[in-house]
């Protein structure tokens, strides 16, 4: 097979296997289901592997039914395959694969329903990933839609209908905002293809319908990375949805909405420097504002899927800040941190699933200590939770470097301290979470009790053995970086970016800041410290810094209140913000 | 004047169809309003590909070159109605069981979690 018939695979074999599933899986045994699904999702990882390095010499590009670009005019549909995209494809098949192996058995009573919209899910993920035309990506938008929301509200009791509802509402808004978007580039551009629409944005000279364009899209695609403030969501659908779905929703689906996002700001819009300079602005207020709502809302939480759905949060905020710098640099680092955060927050969910199966509960002040006899999984959590606090090795801390330096160059070198708050707030979080529910600790409950928490369960028929292999493995493959990976994601991001290959940058010198991630992680386990040993410290201390910080968690509270109006109010708020602002810095 | 219209319409559908989901007490009412909402978009779509004095694109008995209207656009609305209507099918069953459950269709009674 030649590495010219590979991009359609990662999409076309899911799919396949999805419709073969669908018509035989009620007359196979149960386990044929799983052992399918698994293996369809590693070989989507091989796939994606192989396209990592194929796509070295330069991006591959597929054109459906051979319908190539003729006398510059372009009717057909394409793939293009860089290595950045590859390594997303690579990343979702990872995850699924862990997935599945986590969820073995779990879904017996729906027979194969569960893997056919998981592999639909997944076969709608790659699409976003390696299309290389608007109208495509919408449609495969669409798609991990509709999986995602039937997949959420699949155990259909209340509150997960409730959290499905809204979820579907306020993402079903946000494919109406990129398709109007994609209706008004294309009455200018009368094509969909990324690279010609970019000559076309090119040509146009600052049209205002293509900045109208261009906001509605860039809307509709943070509505899906839950950036504040389109996040209010995000809490509701990951606290409610089964927790090998969760895996998925926080280590890609979220991701791939900024994924999608600064694809297009690169490769379609990048020639306009209006848009650029406006993107540039509302991405960095946009990043920050939730790495610090996210951060806030993490710490004050008690259920911990709703905990880690704040905390990825916080770290999309982290990844938009990473693509609002718009250099190479910035742009590698946020793919870097995309791929361990994916990682590590798969594993994550992975224990808050553990817990949910062996412990039959999920809220933290109700689990303190119960989780002695499952101690495995109380070090994965911890070392997931200085993995989040920004622990210097791995993938997700070579990220954090990259957007560091990168920011520092252009002059936002301030951006870091929100980065190392960002990351002192979830790790500490996480670190607490562990010490009070896998030691004991913590007695005394904080901010963190007044958080709404919901008893729930899942089926306990696996062996703890069988839900720790997926999630270790995840850890391990996020620590595996090797250090030439910065170097590697450098080169990898010029197609990506549109760059010629003369203008490749040096990697970074070391970083002068050796000291920042281990200030990081000290201030997470000083979060984490504070608040499990409050019983012990003097009354005057906690009463005032509860009364200090109980309004703005009360605020923040308040403002996520589960009512799908409210979030849609939001939604046309920020909507509104976001066309504002650049178009008002297009006039200044 | 004429040519304005399809694109007030458009205005006019989107601006009331998140009012009405911003304001909706009952959530089948709501799922009412996103639809009004998504057909904004159609109007959208429908307005841009549409050319005066032009046929349908359809070419089985006009020869090739005759005058016609933009067959994509077409193909995209054709597209998202398929997509809509499994939304909107998945949507009205989500309501539908949440009713068994709760007996209530009021987003205010149905906070997730609260």
């Amino acid at each position: 097979m030649t590495a010219a018939m590979l991009p359609p695979l990662p999409v076309a074999l899911p799919m396949l296997i999805a419709a073969v599933l669908l018509t035989l899986a009620h007359v196979w045994p149960r386990r044929v289901p799983d052992t399918i699904a698994a293996l369809t999702a590693l070989a989507v990882t091989s796939i994606g592997l192989l396209l990592l390095l194929r796509a070295a010499g330069g991006p591959i590009t597929y054109w459906f039914g051979q319908w190539e670009p003729r006398d510059g005019v372009v009717l057909g549909i394409s793939f293009q395959v860089d290595q950045v995209g590859a390594a997303m494809v690579t990343l979702i098949g990872i995850l699924f694969t862990g997935s599945f192996v986590f969820a073995w058995g779990f879904f017996d009573e729906v027979h194969a329903v569960f893997h056919v919209l998981m592999l639909m899910f997944m076969a709608a993920l790659s699409g976003f990933c390696l299309t290389h035309d608007l109208f495509n990506m919408f449609v495969w938008f669409e798609v991990m839609s509709v999986a995602a929301f039937a997949l959420t509200a699949y155990r259909l009791e209340a509150s997960a209908l409730e959290a499905g509802l809204n979820f579907t509402v306020t993402n079903s808004l946000a494919s109406f905002f990129m398709l109007a978007g994609i209706a008004l580039i294309y009455s200018i551009g009368g094509t969909l293809d990324f690279s010609a629409l970019a000559g076309v944005v090119g040509r146009s000279g600052g049209n205002p319908v293509i900045l109208a364009s261009f906001c509605l899209l860039l809307a509709g695609l943070l509505i899906k990375a839950a950036m504040v403030p389109f996040q209010l969501w995000l809490a509701d659908a990951h606290a409610l949805a089964p927790s090998p779905v969760c895996v998925i929703f926080s280590g890609a689906m979220v991701t791939l909405g900024l994924y999608g996002a600064s694809k297009l700001a690169w490769q379609v819009f990048g020639s306009d420097p209006v848009i650029r300079a406006g993107a540039q602005h509302v991405m960095l207020a946009m990043g920050v504002a939730s790495t610090i709502v996210g951060g806030v809302m993490c710490v004050t939480q008690r259920h911990v899927k709703r905990l880690l759905a704040f905390s990825t949060i916080s770290h999309t905020g982290i990844m938009l800040i990473g693509c609002s710098i718009f250099t190479a640099q910035g742009q590698a680092g946020t793919v870097l941190y995309m791929l361990g955060h994916g990682l590590v927050k798969g594993a994550l969910f992975m224990t808050a699933g553990i817990l949910l199966a062996t412990c039959g509960g999920i809220d933290e002040i109700g689990l303190r200590g119960l989780g002695r006899q499952i101690r495995p999984a109380g070090i994965a959590m911890a070392g997931g939770g200085l993995l989040l606090a920004g622990a210097p090795v791995g993938l997700m801390q070579h990220g954090t470097t990259l957007i560091e330096t990168a920011a520092a160059a252009a002059g936002r070198g301030w951006v870091a301290g929100v980065m190392i708050l960002g990351g002192a707030l979830t790790g500490g979080a996480v670190l607490r979470v562990t010490g009070r529910i896998f030691l004991g600790l913590g007695a005394l409950p904080g901010e963190e009790d007044r958080s709404p928490t919901e008893a729930e369960q899942e089926a306990s028929d696996r062996p703890l053995w069988l839900m720790l292999t997926p999630c270790a493995s995840l850890l391990a493959l996020s620590l595996a970086a090797p250090s030439s990976v910065e170097t590697f994601a450098l080169r990898a991001i010029t197609p990506f970016i549109g760059a010629p290959a003369a203008s490749l940058q040096s990697p970074p010198a070391a970083s002068s800041h050796d000291y920042l991630p281990w200030l990081t992680v000290m201030l997470a386990l000083l979060i984490a410290a504070y608040d499990l040993s409050r019983q012990h410290l003097p009354g005057m201390l906690i009463a005032a810094a509860d009364a200090s910080f109980r309004p703005l968690h009360a605020l923040l509270e308040a403002w996520h209140s589960g009512l799908v109006g409210d979030y849609v109010a939001w939604i046309v708020f920020g909507l509104a913000l976001v066309a504002g602002c650049i178009t008002w810095l297009a006039i200044v | 004047m004429i040519d304005l219209l399809p694109w007030l319409v458009t205005a006019w559908l989107m601006a009331v169809g998140l009012y009405g989901i911003v304001t909706s007490r009952n959530y089948v009412h709501l799922i009412g309003c996103l639809t009004v909402v998504q057909s904004a978009t159609y109007v959208l779509l429908l307005a841009i590909g549409y050319r005066w004095n032009a046929g349908p694109p359809i070419f089985y008995d006009h020869p090739p070159g005759t005058p016609a209207v933009d067959p994509v656009v077409q193909a995209l609305v054709l597209t998202d109605i398929v997509v809509g209507a499994t939304v909107s099918a998945l949507l009205l069953a989500l309501a539908l069981q949440l009713h068994k459950k709760k007996g209530s269709l009021d987003p205010e009674a149905l906070r997730p979690m609260r």
